[in-house]
């Protein structure tokens, strides 16, 4: 009994990947995947982690909660439940252009939580919108002047006051939006990152960044703005972009060609040109012809710490020392095997599948997805990896899920798969770890599977 | 050289093709590269131009294919401007060199000699599957009646076939609308010594293995750069920068004919009259927007209908 203990503390102290047996818990939407709208598109906890918020093609947002735990018979760490579903975003008609805006959500963001009720920021291509998320799970009664059902009573019948009072009602989640946030982007909105001031926060569309402040939806002010006087000039386009976790001054964005500039706001009031320019150089037995798209920066997140920043480009998961801007501190290659396959997947567009990647609480894993519903996880303490499969094959709770392996050429062992049978359009663009917590959300095309480690 | 018997297998240059730099110098290695960059040139032109999208198509995509079409432009450039030592020249040294990180714009300049900017092959020939160039390396021929030609072809450092092929590329973009300054340059394009293809209207093959040597004649005469000018009638005042980065309605210039060579990991699909007609019908009853910078008319549509249907 103590030496299994004992063991066990050997595997969650060191909170490695590995280390961490991860089981399958739950897994959330349709079986059959054939409804476009449904086709999550984004996937957020929240400060704590008791919240999980994501959103889908179709503009809606669904949060889940998490039980709380059973102190008792803890086997697992609480499920998480459908607490709101709400349409955040509407399809809209650009007139001028004739073109329809997408309702799709590109992006949420929780705020910091300061009062009982919950905010994050939800975005389309072009508006952003500052939700409010709260409970009522008791409400008035005894008013005087109407009745129980809302029908006003005649005055003249009123004899006695009383004061109202708040009875207990069946919980009720309630969101209504708060801000909205518009007309200020021309191009497609590919980020929000909110401020470590919690007053401010940036939207980052192709060409431009906007400072926004969270009262104010009539101005933002433009800090970044790589538009060229001539369209036909036009070879390079911001990707992503984040505030730093702690100095709220500083902000990295990431572009199409796989630089990433770091900018400070208290140098000038544009911040067009970078503190700190991040980029590695090309490996020169590396070069093709798509040695620039695959390049391109998908996705930047900096670490808790803040000491740190990853990038992630087609191929590989770059992490950024914020001090050394000649080359990444560490690399992890996630489908090096695709490496051969670039001119098939720039034929049939996966080349351009913009993937996303997350850190860990305490910054030891990093995690991002690949095809087939795999997911990567890579310890950087013991330099170790591992690949996942998500898949309803493996959903009995507790079942702890097998490592995968694709073989890149030659022989194929068993249970490897071989790159040709990969399905390209099962991917992983969305993960998300909980903040404390080894639990992660991962989002296929239309199913959030939730994962934890392995509790006894 | 790239004929029968045993299936040769390029175990050590299995990712020559896709992942290394091969350079042009060597004999089978440089047809694989030009044949590849021919290919992708093919693909990303598809890509732009065949989008139809209801929504704003991405501009990051739109970019990185552009960036894509202009690298390979370069190279071809300086290709093409050592052309004078032709056959004689030794290929550019390093084709991904200087050219490879920001070409300047090269829009809105005229190129000097047009016929090498390329535009897409035969589409319906030339759509390599681009699984076909990382598999296997001997089908760079993809049918016997090309292989005599080949040898011949091949000998010198293969610019010919890559400006022939562009050059009746061009002529299919043309050829969706036909006016007299086009029928000329498909015209002059018939002046085949190998006289592997009828009139110009027709489809060639495989247009990769396209075998016409130059032809200064020909190339002079075509229009240059990427804008799809030379009809009076379809696109007035078009150039790529209005296609590429404001919002139209590319639909009208679908190719249909993609659906057959191109493999099923294409997305393209194929327009149907009915498509075209469905994309017109909003435009039609609604006002004319300012931003358009063409307006259809369905007499002219049922005119290239025609074209596309027909030939």
């Amino acid at each position: 009994m103590f030496l299994k203990f004992s063991l066990r503390s050997v595997f969650y102290g060191a909170g490695g990947g590995n280390d961490i047996q991860w089981c399958f818990s739950q897994v959330k939407g349709a079986v059959d995947d054939d409804v476009a709208e449904d086709i999550i598109s984004t996937v957020e906890f929240n400060h704590s982690g008791e919240l999980l918020a994501t959103g889908d093609k179709g503009g809606r947002v669904v949060i889940f909660q998490q039980e709380q735990e059973n102190k008792i018979q803890s086997h697992s760490r609480g499920e998480y439940n459908v607490y709101s579903t709400f349409q955040s975003h509407e399809p809209e008609f650009d007139y001028l252009k004739s073109l329809e805006i997408e309702e799709k959500i590109n992006k949420i963001r929780w705020l910091p939580q300061k009062n009982a009720a919950q905010f994050l920021l939800s975005t389309n291509d072009k508006t952003i919108k500052l939700w409010k998320i709260s409970e009522r799970d008791k409400r008035p009664e005894g008013y005087n002047l109407k009745e129980e059902d809302g029908r006003y009573r005649d005055p003249t019948t009123v004899t006695t006051l009383r004061v109202p009072v708040f009875r207990p009602m069946d919980l009720m989640v309630e969101a209504s939006p708060r801000r909205i946030f518009a007309n200020a982007h021309t191009y497609h909105i590919n980020s929000i990152s909110i401020n470590s001031d919690y007053e401010t926060y940036l939207s980052a569309d192709d060409l431009r960044i906007n400072l926004w402040h969270l009262e104010i939806t009539d101005r933002s002010f433009n800090i970044v703005d790589i538009k060229p006087a001539n369209m036909e000039e036009l070879t390079e386009v911001i990707t992503a972009a984040e505030f730093h976790p702690n100095s709220c001054n500083t902000f990295v964005y990431s572009s199409s060609k796989g630089t990433i500039r770091l900018c400070d706001m208290r140098a000038s009031a544009l911040c067009d040109r970078h503190s700190k320019l991040f980029e590695e150089p090309e490996d020169p037995s590396n070069r093709s012809f798509f040695s620039e798209i695959i390049s391109s920066i998908s996705d930047v997140k900096f670490s808790h710490s803040g000491r740190y920043m990853m990038t992630r480009d087609y191929l590989s998961v770059k992490i950024w020392d914020l001090n050394m801007e000649n080359r990444p501190v560490e690399t992890y290659q996630v489908h090096e095997y695709l490496r051969s396959k670039l001119c098939s997947l720039y034929e049939n567009d996966c080349i351009f599948d913009k993937f996303e990647c997350c850190w860990n609480g305490s910054d030891s894993v990093v995690m991002t997805g690949s095809y087939n519903n795999f997911f990567r996880m890579f310890d950087r303490n013991t330099k170790r990896d591992i690949t996942l499969e998500a898949s309803r094959e493996n959903n009995k709770p507790r079942t702890v899920l097998k490592p995968r392996k694709v073989c890149a050429s030659g022989k194929r062992k068993k249970d490897e798969i071989s790159v040709d049978s990969l399905d390209f359009n099962k991917k992983i663009l969305h993960t998300a770890w909980h903040p404390k917590e080894n639990i992660i959300a991962v989002a296929t095309t239309n199913n959030l599977y939730i994962f934890q480690d392995k509790v006894n | 050289m790239l004929g029968k018997g045993g299936k040769r297998k390029f175990d050590e240059h299995e990712d020559g093709l896709e992942g290394k730099i091969v350079s042009p110098s060597d004999g089978p290695s440089k047809v694989s590269y030009t044949l590849q960059r021919q290919t992708i040139f093919n693909i990303s032109l598809m890509k732009l131009y065949n989008h139809r999208p209801l929504t704003e198509p991405s501009l990051q995509k739109t970019v990185l294919i552009n960036n894509m079409l202009r690298r390979i432009q370069e190279e071809l450039k300086q290709e093409g401007s050592l052309r004078p030592a032709f056959p004689a020249s030794s290929p550019p040294a390093d084709p991904l060199g200087s050219s490879y990180r920001e070409a300047p714009s090269a829009f809105s300049h005229p190129a000097p000699a047009p016929c090498e900017l390329g535009g897409a092959a035969p589409l319906e020939a030339c759509l390599t599957p681009a699984s076909l160039l990382e598999d296997d390396q001997d089908t760079f021929c993809t049918s016997p009646a090309a292989q005599p030609a080949a040898p011949a072809r091949l000998a010198p450092p293969a610019l010919p076939p890559e400006k022939d092929s562009f050059s009746s590329a061009l002529d299919e973009i043309e050829e969706l609308c036909p006016t007299s300054t086009s029928t000329e340059a498909a015209e002059a394009t018939t002046d085949d010594p190998k006289g592997d293809s009828g009139g110009p209207g027709a489809q060639r093959p495989e247009g990769i293995q396209d075998g016409r040597p130059d032809d200064p004649k020909l190339m002079d005469s075509l229009p240059g750069n990427f804008e799809i000018t030379t009809s009076t009638g379809f696109l007035t005042d078009l150039t790529l920068d209005d296609i590429l980065f404001a919002d139209i309605d590319t639909s009208m210039y679908d190719f249909d004919p993609c659906t057959s060579a191109s493999g099923t990991s294409s997305k393209m699909s194929p327009v149907s009259a009915d498509d075209l007609l469905k994309t017109l019908a909003p435009y039609s009853s609604q006002p004319v927007a300012p931003s358009q910078p063409f307006k259809m008319d369905l007499t002219e549509l049922d005119h290239i209908m025609e074209v596309l249907v027909g030939s």
